[in-house]
């Protein structure tokens, strides 16, 4: 399973075109089961900001950006969360003890503690979807393609792409963690 | 709440029971299908559900029935669950992707306060007490009901109404049999004057802008980023993307103008004056398309005459917007043209100008010649099938209608069409009891209880009538003040009629058969019109036998359709050239200007300026609309949706609010001549200061929707019912009303 794959798996995000609509938030629910009370991913809406009539307003998706530097991977007692070769990160729910230091770690608010399993969850990249060579849920489902996923190790893959051409920048770049999650705006 | 027997139900459909647990003790544990696939343990779960995911679930395509706009859809089924519903790639409509609502569709399938069987009322009408009865038990009462009112009254005293759905044309074929001319649908509260403002102009209103090659657009309300219309919206943002100029007017800062080149704040029913104007730099500027004009079009000396005085200088202060910004936007757009248009927009129930307000859209559309040309307006066939014949049923000519009709069409209203109808006027007519009194209410899944303005007024309307029933899959407003309800099935578990987009048909079939004792419209339709004596009409078994008729001129059995999902038609290769002599369907057969049907009938044959009423010092024109989450009042008991929208609240301008010493979350009464209503206030920079705004869908008195019971307000407890009297849309933006803090 965990054998060298050579990828490197990140998201793209295209501020424009995020419509706040939060499809991928309820595919999600749907995709991996999330309790109602929680959610794996969001959107944050910024603004309006400015006076009337002059005003601005975005959107910005996210979920767990599968840090390069992890703090939720370093402050683990129990090795529960741990990272893959791929970079992506998840949590071994045999290890974890509900001790919750990875949520207060985590800079991005990307974890929920899960009552009814007494474990930690997050954001997986969706990857049983990602071993049946699909899609991650977020991605597939939204109209307007705010979403990028792929490859970044690939030169090739749409990410690579967005990001050779675009200008980017990552979410609490102070705090160090360098996320696997782009913004274009 | 029989929750232990429900979810035995669950249970035995192979619904794991965590799905529910808590659902009676009102927290929410919805989500979870089977507690063997809670997320994943170990990597080898893992690898496991990444089987599952690809091997052990079945995809069932079918189509989507969270809103109207019917997205293709596929359904991943496992053991009889529906895990998770994704767009079909092959769908014009969505593209394979879904909104939010589209992704929701389990939990309005699995909504533990679904309707489960047949109810009478027991109690007082509203009081919420019902009595579960057998289907024939139910369906003897109604038939009975509705015999007796025929054989008293006559046919007309029997009102049916029903919502846009595919099996509408079965309902319709229910009511036309039974003989009553009384039929009423949502589009005067929706789109009467977009549709009657495009046919009076190009003959039809199935008109879609080209959006892949358009350079500029202008809408007027519409807001395609919360009242989503999947491969559209989609459209809009790749078209931005691009490098589109969009204008966007609204008195809202939505999020479509967020994404727009302009927002222009218009004042509610300005909007007119701000078209009229742009047609005036237009034509005094000549930057028209003479030669299409010419061509195509008839009464441009008339309109020429007509528009002269709507300078921008005359309608800033009227609409809100500086001249210079309306000269601007009648350049651009016509330097654009014809790679430009202004959309026909949607629900365009706003004022007692909308009509002419449409009217004046078209116009601008015609004066620059857009029609048919790359990135401006096209006929898009509509819903009608381009071609496409289905087989249909056969059954006997119904019987002659004699009565007139209970809300005003044609009399009142000589130029709506019978099929959009005055909802609003049927309601009215019932509280006056003329021209004649109405006995009962037939409803296939509608709400006029929440969505008709005034609901005073339709508590008092249901009062006076002997049998009210209603068909619905949850019980909404209307159903609580039923006297029968009968529980539809959701789109999930059953056949409708097919639905035809283009030369392609899609198949909308069930994923799991239906649950609890709910069944399909179109066997609901059948069973009480064989009780009604009407066997003739209802020369189908079911919703398979239904389908198997239509696809008979077609290439395709239903087991390939029931695996495919969509079957597509050769097209008939006779793409239209624009050098062709263009035919349109009004009285002169060109694109009309000044209309002289409408002249007939003494309205204004070319749209002219009327000052509608102001707000009074210190009040607000009240305003309501979406969010990309609901569905009018059907989805807000949806657990996944309600979760992100779980009330609605009252945007009010920051410096308005500030005056009034209202703060962001506080509570404020809401008050126009007929009601008052308490919300929360959203202080924001985003709307007019003289406009508050609020979501339709909320404040449901049904305590059957434990999830959505009580949270809100609904805004038709305080807007008035206000008809345009020429397309007889309710003018939902001329309610008035004084917003200030709720005492502590």
């Amino acid at each position: 399973m965990s054998k060298k794959n050579n990828k490197r798996y990140a998201f793209v995000i295209e501020i424009s075109k995020c419509i706040d609509c939060k499809a991928c938030m309820v595919g999600c629910m749907a995709e991996n089961q999330v309790p109602v009370e929680h959610s794996r991913n969001w959107v944050h809406q910024k603004g309006p900001k400015g006076v009337y009539p002059d005003l601005g307003m975005s959107f910005e998706p996210g979920n767990c950006m599968h840090c390069e530097n992890a703090p939720c991977e370093r402050v683990c007692p129990t090795r529960a969360t741990y990272k893959r070769e791929d970079g992506i990160i998840l949590v071994n729910k045999d290890k974890c003890i509900g001790c919750k230091y990875c949520m207060m770690a985590c800079p991005y608010d990307a974890r929920y503690f899960d009552k009814e399993t007494g474990v930690v969850d997050k954001c997986t990249f969706c990857i049983h979807r990602l071993q049946a060579g699909m899609d991650t849920s977020c991605v597939h489902t939204c109209m307007t393609g705010a979403r990028t996923f792929g490859d970044l190790n690939d030169p090739n893959s749409n990410v690579s792409k967005l990001l050779a051409t675009h200008e980017h920048h990552v979410k609490l770049a102070a705090a160090g963690s360098r996320p696997s999650m782009y913004y274009i705006y | 709440m029989k929750l232990k027997e429900h979810e035995q139900q669950m249970e035995q459909q192979g619904i794991s029971r965590r799905l529910f647990l808590g659902a009676g003790a009102g927290s929410v544990a919805a989500g979870v299908m089977a507690s063997n696939l809670m997320g994943f343990k170990s990597l080898a779960a893992a690898k496991e559900r990444a089987d599952e995911v690809s091997a052990y679930i079945q995809e069932v395509p079918t189509v989507c029935e969270m809103c109207v706009w019917r997205c293709g859809l596929k359904a991943k089924v496992r053991e009889g669950v529906v895990m998770k519903l994704e767009g079909n790639p092959d769908s014009p409509k969505s593209r394979g992707k879904l909104c939010p609502k589209g992704n929701a569709g389990i939990m309005t399938l699995y909504d533990p306060d679904r309707l489960k069987t047949p109810m009478m009322r027991v109690g007082e009408r509203g009081s919420g007490k019902f009595r579960k009865v057998s289907w024939d038990e139910a369906l003897d009462y109604i038939a009975d009901g509705m015999n007796k009112i025929k054989d008293k009254y006559g046919p007309q005293a029997m009102i049916m109404s029903a919502t846009h759905n595919l099996a509408q044309l079965q309902f319709e074929n229910l009511l036309q049999a039974y003989g009553t001319p009384n039929y009423g649908t949502q589009r005067s509260l929706c789109f009467n004057a977009m549709v009657m403002g495009f046919t009076m102009t190009y003959g039809t209103s199935d008109v879609a802008g080209d959006y892949s090659n358009t350079r500029y657009v202008i809408y007027n309300g519409r807001n395609l980023l919360d009242g989503i219309a999947n491969s559209e919206t989609q459209d809009l943002i790749a078209a931005i993307d691009r490098g589109t100029k969009v204008v966007v007017l609204d008195p809202r800062f939505t999020k479509t103008a967020s994404k727009a080149d302009a927002w222009l704040p218009v004042r509610p029913g300005g909007d007119l004056a701000f078209f009229l104007a742009v047609n005036n730099v237009i034509i005094r500027e000549e930057l028209y398309n003479k030669e299409f004009i010419e061509k195509n079009t008839s009464g441009f000396e008339e309109l020429v005459k007509e528009v002269q005085p709507y300078r921008p200088e005359w309608a800033e202060e009227k609409c809100g917007i500086s001249a210079k910004e309306i000269y601007k936007v009648a350049r651009d757009f016509a330097a654009a043209a014809p790679r430009a248009f202004a959309h026909p927009n949607w629900r365009t129930s706003n004022t007692l100008n909308s009509f002419q307000t449409e009217r004046a859209i078209a116009i601008l559309n015609a004066l620059v010649g857009n029609w048919k040309e790359p990135g401006g307006l096209y006929p898009s066939g509509g819903g009608h099938g381009g071609g496409l014949e289905l087989g249909s049923i056969k059954q006997p000519p119904y019987p002659r209608v004699a009565a007139m009709r209970l809300d005003g069409v044609p009399l009142k209203y000589p130029i709506v069409p019978l099929k959009l109808g005055v909802m609003q006027e049927l309601r009215d007519a019932i509280v006056r009891g003329k021209p004649y009194q109405a006995k009962g209410w037939f409803l296939f899944r509608q709400n006029p209880m929440m969505s008709l303005s005034d609901r005073g007024k339709t508590l008092e309307a249901f009062k006076k009538l002997d049998l009210i029933v209603s068909i619905d899959i949850i019980p909404n407003d209307t159903s609580y003040y039923a006297d029968v309800i009968l529980p539809e099935c959701t789109y999930l578990e059953r056949y409708d009629p097919l639905s035809v987009v283009g030369n392609k048909v899609f198949l909308r079939q069930p994923v799991i058969p239906p649950m609890y004792e709910s069944k399909p419209g179109l066997e609901i339709f059948k069973l009480l019109g064989e009780r009604l004596d009407l066997h003739e009409y209802f020369n189908y078994k079911d919703g398979e036998s239904y389908v198997r008729t239509q696809l008979k001129p077609l290439k395709i059995s239903l087991e390939e359709l029931k695996k495919k999902g969509f079957y597509e038609a050769p097209s008939h290769g006779k793409e239209e050239h624009h050098e062709e002599e263009m035919v349109f369907q009004t009285g002169s057969g060109k694109i009309e200007f000044a209309s002289e049907t409408l002249a007939q009938v003494g309205f204004d044959a070319v749209p002219k300026w009327k000052q509608l009423p102001v707000p009074e010092e210190g009040k607000f024109y009240l305003l309501t609309g979406k969010v990309a989450q609901m569905t009018q009042a059907s989805t807000q008991n949806n657990k996944w949706l309600s979760k992100h929208v779980p009330e609605n609240v009252l945007w009010i301008n920051a410096d308005a609010a500030s005056v009034r010493g209202i703060e962001d979350g506080d509570e404020v009464y809401v008050e126009s001549k007929i009601g008052r209503v308490m919300l929360k206030a959203k202080v924001t920079e985003g709307i007019r200061p003289d406009c508050v705004w609020t979501v339709f869908g909320y404040g449901h008195r049904s305590k059957g929707l434990r999830t959505t019971y009580a949270k809100g307000a609904l805004s038709s407890d305080i807007h008035e019912s206000v008809t345009d009297p020429i397309s007889g849309s309710q003018a939902l933006s001329q309610t008035m009303v004084s917003v200030y803090k709720v005492p502590a």
